[in-house]
């Protein structure tokens, strides 16, 4: 009886209670990526993937990887997709976010209007964004000429250059809801107080901002920047329907190019190989979140 | 602490878990990337659920085909029917898999035990399967003695056959009729022609020719015509005939006579842009009919062969029927029997707008002024993309090489000696 008291001591009920989750997450998050990462080590393709003796070939499949030119422009694609949308994303929603907070008879409803974004489905937008910058029927195209910006089309998304600009400003506009509606919340919870004493104190709307609002606001900034990091950094619909990847490969993110090697091409292992390196990089990300937010909670 | 940055890891793994199972706040159902295991649990479900409809003692046989056309696959499931209600032994069911996830769900499916028993696939994938070891030994069990030689290699792998060819079809050029002769020009045959009636044809509104040249394996479908017609192989690209090929389609765009938006377009992209009048010639191929004849009633257009540099050259398409081995062999042959019967095969070449890979019935399948009529001229100087394992890969280096000339990044030259280098590392 004692035994059995001891073993439903505080702590251990507590692990009964985490097991459910705990199992959920082993058999259809950790079994995979398991997997995956084993995969990545061997050498299967097409023709061993059924039968056959699947190899181990350590690292050749990474090693093979970081010498492919087309590899090595997704990871500096993904990376570089990633901040900017980020920066632009995150300024933008921030600013909006600020003008919401003002009351204002249209605040709300305006506030919920600029959600669609976010709710529609990524295809959906994707193949909405292909059309407005398509070449000679497309409509900011025909606006850019209509203003005399600009004498011949824009090859959009023929250009190497250009077709990455398309796919940022597609998720830029995506974007924006997510980090507008987080950091709005966040606004909510900075007390009122604090700015009317501050005005009393005589501190202008700069010094406002800078020794208040961002101040209070930094573990919402924080949750919102590398949680956006890691929504963008997984990018795929978006460019599997508006680029595909092209033109010439200019616009693979490790995601695509993972599929394409994978299902594709029938590599699976260099396909698992590239998703790994996608993981690694968001598993440092999502171990620095964890750290920044149980800091937070411990202050 | 130690158990904080356990919970801490485990918290990051179920962060990023988001890549491997497609969820997360994203807000989007269709990463078809990531979501592998709900896929496959998706299809065992559906397969399942078939099993139990059927009911009885009647054994389930299931089919996977891609075809997204709603005419497709009202035929294909009007021949099912005839076929269940013909028999007690045996109960087809048919599941569309959409054309982006086919080779996806097949190799999942393999790799996973679940497999249809039938599936109807593109024919240049069908070598890739077979050296996987899925697909059943047919030789000696179907007579395709009849069928056009290149439908028959795209399933035979090492003197064996893999599968039987399910209907045939080729590209060819379409032209607009009114534009061409407004524009004073005659049907062209060779590729200086073709320029030439190209930049006659060509004004603000319209490009003189259109062809799908996606960077996939629809857009290598699209450029081998090109590259075989001067001499060209598939495997051997950096020579006089190769890079001639790829400086064609270069001119073609720097002349201002077809679009750098192909690079984003279908063949169905290719198709429609025709039947609105931006296009005047295009290259497709003839399962774009019944669309075309539904769509643009009014619009005169006719086909002809793809002008030639050396030689005449079209490629072969088409879908191939493929047993597999770990399923109800006998039932599938049952199906494959009843279904490439001459009348069954007829009823679905029509209302596929295909052409029939058996010789006899194609050659009077059509009238003499009919539509599909050039496709079936064309069809002899149709060649197969492989039949190779690594087709994938060496279809991939041909379609990066066009899509490099296309966007101006690359020198024919440096184009034809890279996808050289590629394919070389490929086929030994």
């Amino acid at each position: 009886m004692a035994k059995l008291k001891k073993f439903f001591r505080y702590e251990n009920v507590g692990m009964l209670f985490v097991l459910p989750a705990f199992l959920y997450m082993l058999i259809f998050v950790g079994y995979p990526i398991i997997r995956n990462i084993i995969l990545s080590f061997q050498d299967v393709n097409a023709g061993n993937l059924v039968r056959g003796t699947k190899n181990f070939i350590l690292f050749d499949n990474y090693i093979e990887l970081f010498k492919d030119s087309v590899f090595t422009t997704s990871l500096w694609n993904t990376l570089r997709y990633t901040v900017l949308c980020l920066v632009f994303q995150f300024v933008i929603g921030f600013v909006l976010a600020l003008f919401f907070s003002q009351r204002f008879s249209f605040a709300k409803p305006v506030r919920g209007i600029l959600l669609v974004p976010w709710m529609i489905p990524v295809t959906v937008t994707a193949l909405m964004f292909k059309l407005l910058f398509a070449t000679d029927i497309g409509v900011i195209n025909y606006i850019l000429r209509s203003l005399h910006l600009i004498d011949k089309n824009i090859e959009w998304l023929t250009t190497p250059g250009t077709a990455m600009f398309a796919l940022i400003c597609a998720n830029v506009w995506i974007g924006i809801p997510f980090n507008m509606i987080l950091l709005s919340t966040g606004l909510t919870t900075i007390p009122k107080e604090l700015y009317e004493s501050a005005s009393i104190d005589g501190a202008g709307k700069v010094q406002t901002f800078f020794k208040i609002t961002l101040p209070l606001l930094k573990p919402t900034i924080e949750s919102v920047l590398i949680l956006g990091f890691i929504y963008t950094f997984k990018v795929y619909d978006l460019v599997y329907v508006m680029t595909s990847g092209g033109p010439v490969n200019s616009t693979h993110m490790l995601s695509t190019y993972s599929y394409k090697l994978s299902f594709e091409m029938f590599k699976y292992s260099k396909g698992s190989a590239v998703a790994n390196v996608l993981l690694v990089i968001l598993l440092i990300v999502g171990v620095f979140y964890i750290k920044v937010t149980t800091d937070g909670e411990d202050a | 602490m130690k158990k904080r940055k356990i919970t801490a890891l485990l918290t990051a793994l179920a962060v990023t878990a988001g890549i491997l199972t497609g969820c997360g706040a994203g807000g989007n159902e269709s990463a078809p990337a990531a979501d592998n295991a709900p896929a496959a649990q998706e299809s065992a479900k559906e397969e399942s659920g078939g099993e139990a409809a059927s009911g009885g003692e009647a054994q389930a046989i299931t089919i996977w085909y891609y075809w997204e056309t709603e005419g497709h696959q009202v035929a294909l499931d009007q021949v099912i029917q005839e076929y269940n209600g013909s028999q007690n032994q045996y109960e087809v069911t048919a599941k569309y898999v959409p054309f982006a996830d086919f080779k996806k769900q097949l190799s999942i499916g393999a790799s996973a035990d679940e497999l249809p028993d039938i599936a109807i696939l593109d024919s240049p994938d069908h070598a890739s399967y077979v050296e996987m070891g899925i697909f059943e030994d047919l030789t000696g069990k179907f007579d395709v003695s009849n069928y056009y030689e290149g439908t028959v290699n795209s399933c035979t792998v090492d003197g064996k056959l893999y599968g039987v060819p399910f209907g045939a079809n080729c590209l060819a050029l379409y032209f607009n009729e009114d534009m061409l002769t407004q524009a004073g020009c005659s049907v062209p045959t060779t590729w200086d022609e073709l320029m030439e009636t190209a930049k006659a044809l060509t004004t603000d509104s319209v490009t003189g020719l259109a062809l799908c040249s996606v960077q996939n394996e629809e857009g290598t479908f699209n450029f081998v015509p090109w590259l075989w017609s001067t001499g060209a192989t598939s495997y051997d690209i950096n020579n006089e005939n190769g890079i001639r090929a790829l400086t064609y389609i270069q001119n073609l765009i720097n002349e201002g006579v077809m679009s750098k938006e192909c690079i984003n377009w279908t063949q169905g992209d290719v198709m429609n842009q025709f039947i609105s009048g931006n296009v005047a010639m295009m290259e497709n191929g003839p399962w774009q009919i019944p669309t075309m004849q539904a769509e643009a009633p009014e619009l005169n257009w006719k086909v002809t062969l793809i002008p030639k540099d050396a030689e005449y050259a079209s490629v072969l398409g088409g879908e191939n029927y493929a047993v597999i081995n770990g399923g109800n062999v006998d039932g599938a042959l049952d199906f494959l029997t009843y279904a490439t019967s001459e009348e069954k095969v007829k009823f679905m070449m029509d209302k596929f707008g295909y052409i029939s890979a058996d010789k006899t019935i194609a050659e009077s399948q059509f009238a003499a002024d009919s539509p599909y009529q050039p496709f079936v001229e064309e069809l002899n100087y149709a060649m197969p993309r492989g039949p190779l394992a690594e087709w994938p890969s060496v279809s991939d280096a041909i379609s990066l090489a066009f899509n490099q000339v296309i966007t101006g990044t690359a020198t024919p030259e440096d184009a034809a000696a890279q996808a050289q280098a590629t394919i070389d590392g490929i086929v030994k």
